[in-house]
Formats: structure tokens, sequence, C-alpha cells
């Protein structure tokens, strides 16, 4: 890589008081190039754009000012900080002769890698982390949307994920504008963009995002795209005519309940066949909403705020298989069994709660909002934990991770303090009282045993 | 628990150099810097190949003097590719590589499948046989019709016609690489051209880019949207780089 600022060496930037040390560069691409930097003992990136891409971008200034000044969604994006154009003294040892300028970003840490990482199968994750991640990614554009922003191009280029905690970052935030006040340059990626923005019917907007952010969590869910099914297999060369074809033109989703042009196969595209089963009724139903009739209706999407809930709820419902341990996340009520080893899954311990109940499975969190129907589902904050027993794991507590002490409540009547970071066991637990609210333990009614 | 191990769907792309290794490359240090030009491309090459799950990149070379033979002949993934010397000496068969291309181009061998082959075509001359019939072979081969196929004229020998009519000729979009082939005059402008050609283009065939409006969401005749030629890096202790050849 020919690094167009060099390495090493302390630039100074008009606005900003001390030099800013160039450590290294972190990686180029079609916009630009990104930098590790050390303002003042603190390490950040900073973006600079190739003169091309400004010419090509006449709104890029003015927007990435008015994000500067507009603040992050939430902490989530790795939000453009600051505009920076060299000093004069600095100018001559930037080597591109023509005028150029950057912006300075949070630095991505080393846990979070590039979320392509994980649709190439390279990536050791779980899929509560999985599932965490799109939830992030729902809560991320949520966030976003309310603002009254859009993003524009979303896709697996501009999500990093950190593995062990299913925490997401979002990058390259330089497209983001007001929702339909602008008119900026970009149009999205092929593969991610929705239908009428890549004939050109349509401007990228919030409705295109929703389009953009449900193809995104298909492919962290599935490790498979939505449009390629037997329609794909079909076509020889899978060029620009072919893609514009496939995702533009004909779109048929490959899990469409009525249109069945488009199934996957069964050699070709088995992770999608083998993980689109995992995921509750409910969850596939957005999926079903916004790639069925919200593909030529873009008002008919599911919204943020539906991914969010439903992504949540899946969360509260996941379960341990008895037999091989993989996490489920079927509905309660009907006789399940296991997606990976076919086993059947016992009916599970449930917490009730003011707003939902949550499966007593290990990891699995109780929230603000399954206490107060006013609060938005936040996964930031949890106020307990399923927690298994260090010795046996089949034996499950409940760990306090708020600041107030509970009231635990035995069968037999015993009630005891559970204090901020202690566990009770849920063994012979009936209910909790918290500042919260109310924690029943709802028991399976066991089957009568066979006469 | 792991998520289930299941991989993304993926389709190959080939990507073959044809190398001029006539006697003229040896002047000047041509041949080395080509050799180097390539070897050092490789690692830049596979990264993309990683970040692009969908595309499984197979690299094949061709080198063409007296006669064409293969250099590679095996479609090898970039991460396990050992570039070999290229040795300069003997005429231009150039028309006996594309006639070598066109055969591998067919299916079979090529797969039923696959995304749109690159290749790249290096000459610092002209060629010594029918390159006519050569490139009229390559061009009946649909796979080749659907190749992005780049140029790289070594110096100002080379024979800017032949390769032209080898990427073929398209109005230039606006705001587009134009169609034309690249000159390269010195070591470090083939060293950017060849990276571009492996990575850049490599990444723009294999998957999409986010695309601008200038883009032509419909390309004129070519089924994919080149991307941005690297920006000329200045080294300021070099200046712009010198006229070698
Ligand atoms: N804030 C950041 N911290 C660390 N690395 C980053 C950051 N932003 C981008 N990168 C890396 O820099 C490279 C290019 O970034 P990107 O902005 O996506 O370029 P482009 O949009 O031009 O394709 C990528 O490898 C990306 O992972
Ligand atoms: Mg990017």
């Amino acid at each position: 890589m020919s690094w167009i600022l060099p390495e090493g060496a302390s630039l100074g930037f008009e606005g900003l008081a001390a030099p800013l040390r160039i450590v290294r560069g972190l990686g180029g691409g079609t916009q630009g190039q990104v930098y590790e930097v050390d303002l003042e003992g603190e390490r950040l990136a900073l973006k600079w754009y190739l003169p091309a891409c400004i010419a090509r971008d006449g709104g890029l200034e003015r927007r990435l000012v008015a994000s500067i000044r507009a603040t992050a969604p939430n902490e989530d994006f790795l939000w453009p900080i600051a505009l920076l154009r060299a000093s004069p003294a600095s100018r001559p040892l930037i080597r591109i002769r023509d005028e150029s300028f950057g912006y300075l970003m949070p630095l991505r840490p080393p846990a979070y890698v590039g979320a392509c990482e994980h649709a190439a199968g390279r990536l050791a994750i779980g899929l509560r982390q999985v599932m965490r991640a799109c939830f992030g990614l729902a809560d991320a554009f949520h966030a976003l949307h309310l603002a009254g922003l859009c993003y524009k191009d979303v896709s697996l280029g501009n999500l990093f994920l950190e593995p062990a905690s299913g925490g997401i970052l979002i990058c390259d935030n330089d497209n983001v504008a007001v929702d339909g006040a602008d008119h900026g340059a970009v149009l999205g990626t092929p593969g991610f963009m929705a239908p009428e923005v890549l004939l050109g019917q349509a401007r990228p907007g919030a409705d295109s995002d929703l389009f953009s952010l449900a193809v995104l969590l298909f492919r962290l869910l599935t490790r498979h795209d939505p449009l390629k099914g037997q329609m794909e297999l079909a076509i020889r060369c899978l060029d620009e005519p072919a893609r514009r074809r496939l995702c533009g033109e004909d779109p048929v989703f490959i899990f469409d309940p009525v249109d069945d042009r488009n199934r996957p196969d069964p050699i070709e595209h088995a992770a999608a066949l083998i993980t689109w089963p995992i995921y509750p009724r409910p969850l596939q139903a957005l999926f079903e909403q916004t790639f069925c009739r919200g593909m030529k209706q873009p008002s008919r999407r599911a919204l943020t705020g539906q991914w969010k809930q439903e992504l949540a709820r899946s969360l509260d419902r996941r379960s341990l298989c008895p037999a091989c341990g993989q996490e489920n996340f079927q509905a309660s009520g009907a006789p399940a069994l296991c997606w990976s080893c076919g086993a059947p899954l016992p009916e599970p311990i449930t917490l009730r709660l003011p707003h939902g109940s949550v499966v007593a499975a290990p990891d699995n969190e109780l929230h603000p909002h399954h206490f107060d129907a006013l609060a938005g589902e936040d996964l930031r904050r949890p106020l307990a934990r399923v927690v298994a027993h260090p010795q046996d794991p089949r034996r499950l507590g409940l760990r306090n991770l708020s600041s107030a002490a509970w009231s635990a409540e035995t069968h037999d009547g015993r009630v005891q303090a559970v204090q901020p970071g202690e566990s009770c066991s849920l063994a012979a637990l009936a209910r909790i009282q918290s500042p919260a609210g109310p924690i029943a333990v709802q028991r399976p009614i066991r089957p009568s045993p066979i006469a | 628990m792991p998520f289930p191990d299941v991989k993304l769907a993926n389709r190959p792309l080939h990507f073959l150099y044809l190398c001029d290794c006539s006697g003229s490359m040896a002047a000047s240090g041509k041949m080395q810097a080509l050799n180097q030009a390539i070897r050092q491309s490789l690692p830049g090459m596979a990264a993309v190949a990683r970040d692009n799950p969908e595309a499984r990149v197979l690299v094949r070379a061709v080198r063409f003097a007296d006669h064409a033979v293969w250099h590679i002949e095996t479609p090898t993934p970039v991460d396990q590719l050992e570039w070999r010397d290229l040795q300069a000496g003997g005429i231009t068969a150039m028309g006996e590589a594309l006639k070598l291309v066109a055969a591998a181009l067919q299916t079979p061998p090529m797969e039923v499948r696959a995304l749109p082959p690159v290749l790249v075509l290096i000459s610092d001359g002209q060629p010594t046989d029918d390159f006519a019939a050569g490139l009229e072979a390559l061009l009946r081969v649909p796979w080749a019709q659907k190749a992005v196929r780049l140029a790289i004229a070594l110096g100002h020998d080379a024979d800017l016609e032949v390769l032209q009519r080898f990427i073929g000729t398209e109005p230039a979009t606006a705001g587009r690489s134009p169609r034309r082939p690249l000159q390269a005059s010195n070591a470090t402008s083939l060293a950017q051209y060849i990276q571009w050609a492996s990575t850049a283009v490599v990444g723009a065939a294999s998957m999409p880019a986010s695309r601008v409006s200038e883009t032509p969401l419909e390309p004129a005749a070519g089924n994919i949207p080149l991307p941005d030629l690297p920006p000329t890096v200045l080294d300021p202790t070099d200046d712009v780089g010198p006229l070698v050849w």
C-alpha cells in the first residue's frame, strides 16, 4: 500500500492545537485511507479522502460537519469527531498534489473484527453472540432513524463484531444524512441495496436502510444471502447485469412462502437451509415482511423497533439442549425438538416478569425493559443473569446485577436477601421481589408419570 | 455453543496473467521489475481474497516468447501461490498466448458457474505471430467475452493498438477509468498497476463495492465497473516517477 500520509511523522492540522502523529496505515478502500493516529497520547483513527472521492461527492464536507455537530446516535458508531485539513506547514508532507481533507473518529479496539470474518465462517462465535450483534445493529439503526438520519450504505464491510460479547461497531459514517433532505453521492452496495435504489427509481433513505438492514441481519443469522437460491444457480457469470436482475428486476426471497421460484439448493445453499429453522417464527415473519411485501413496497418493511423487539424476545427464549448443549430459540408451549441433534427439548423453567418472560438458561439476562413497559429494549444494563453452579452446571441460580438488594422467597415461605453481586439458587425459589419489580419462577407442569 | 459450521456459498474467480517474456524484456531490468511487482502484489491480493468470502480467487499465468506456455497451469488459490521468476528470451508469440487462454476458458475445464474472470496482459513490444487469429479465438469463448480484460504496456515500444484491441474499445464513462492500456514507464508505476489489478479489480469482480451516483448502475458494455486507478502517490524525495523504459 502506498500511504498518502507519512507513517511516523507528526503533522499539523488547522483547528487542532497539538500535532497529530501518524502511527501507521490501517487500510485503504475505494474512498480513502484510514490511519491510526496519536493525539496527545490518545489513539484515534483518521480517514483521509482521495481527491477523486471528494470531487465526486460535493456534499461530503457539509455532511461531515453536520454529523460532527449532531454527535453519534449511540456509542456503537465510529462517529466523526473532527474534520481535518493540513496546516500550510504540513501540506508538502502529504503525498498527493490535490487539496484533500479527512476526519478523526474513535479507533476500533483490537477485539473487534470485520463482520465478513463471520460470513466466511472463520470466526469462533456463538448463536447468542450473533443474535446480540443483530440486536445491537437494529438498536443502532433505531437510534439513527429516530434522530431523523439515514445511513445509506449498510453492508458487511462497514460492520465490526466482537465475537466474545456480540458487541458491534459501525464504521464509514460519512454518508449519513438527514433522511430525504440530501442528495449525497452514495447509492449503497449491490447485494444490500433496496431494489428501487438499484434500479435508479429512488434515492437511498431510511426506507431503503430498512431493506439493507434486513439483508445484513439475514446474512449474520444464516451466513447466506436472502436472494441467492435457484435463480442464482441459473446464472453462469455473476456479473453486474446478472446482479441487477437477481437483486433489482426480479428479486425473490429464498423463503418466500408463496413464490417458490428461488428456493435454496440443498447442496449449494446448505447454510440457509440449516440455519433458517433455528429462528423462531415471529423473527422469520419479519424477514418475510421485508423481503416479500416490502420488496416492492418500501413502507411495508419491518421497522427497527420491530427487529429490536423480536430479537430481544428470541434471546429471552434461548434454552440449551440437554442432549447436545446447542442453543435453541423455540417458542414456549409447543413441544419442540433441538434443531441440531433432534432430541426433544423439555419445557424449561421460566422467569415471569411484568413485561415478558425469560427462560432460565445460563447467560440469559433480565433487563429494565422486562419490568418497565415504557423502557425500550436495551441489553446494555442487565439487572440479573442466570448462572450455572460452578460444580454442577445443571443447578441454576440468578445473580443480582443491580445495585439494590432483592428479597427471595422459597416455596416453603422462607425469605432471604440477595445482595448486589450475589446469586440465589433457582431450585427452591418461588419468587423474588426486586426494586425493579417482581420475578416469579414458573416450573413446567410435569406430565403425570405413567401408571 | 458455536454457530453452526456452515459456509457461505462461493464462486471461483479466475485471474490470469499473460506475460511477455521476449528478449526485449531482459533490457533495463523489465523482467525483474515484473517478477518483483507480481511477487509483491500477492499479499495484498490474498487479503482481498480473504475479505471476499463469496469468491474463491484462483491464479494462473502464461508466459510467451518463442512460444506460449503455462507458467502456472493449475488454478492456484492466492495464499498458496509461489511466484517463480520468469526468464526473458525469444520473440513475442502473443497470439499463441491468447489461444492457450482461450482453450483454458472453455467449459470444461471452466466451471459452469463463476465470477467474471480477470485477464491481465503485460507486454513491451509487438506480437511476432498471428495476433488477430489469437484474439479471434479468445473472443469466441463466452467466458473471455465476460472477462475483465486489462493490458499493461511496458515502456514506449509496446504496441498500444494491439493492447487496445485485447481490452476492447468502449466509450469512457464520466468519472471512471478510461478503458485504455495502462502505460508503465518505470518499476514503480508497473508495481502500482499490478497491485491495482490484483486487488481493486479482483475486489470489484468478486464482490460489489459501494456505488456512487456517478457510477453508471448499468454499465454500457463492461460487465464490471472498474475501480479508480491508484492516485498517483508522489514520493516527496523522488517527485514524479522517472521515465526509465
Ligand atoms: N475507526 C477505525 N478504526 C480502525 N480501522 C478502521 C476504522 N475505520 C476504518 N477502518 C479500516 O480501514 C480500512 C478502510 O476503511 P473504509 O472506511 O471502509 O474505506 P472505504 O470506505 O474507502 O472502503 C478498512 O480495512 C477498515 O477496517
Ligand atoms: Mg468502506
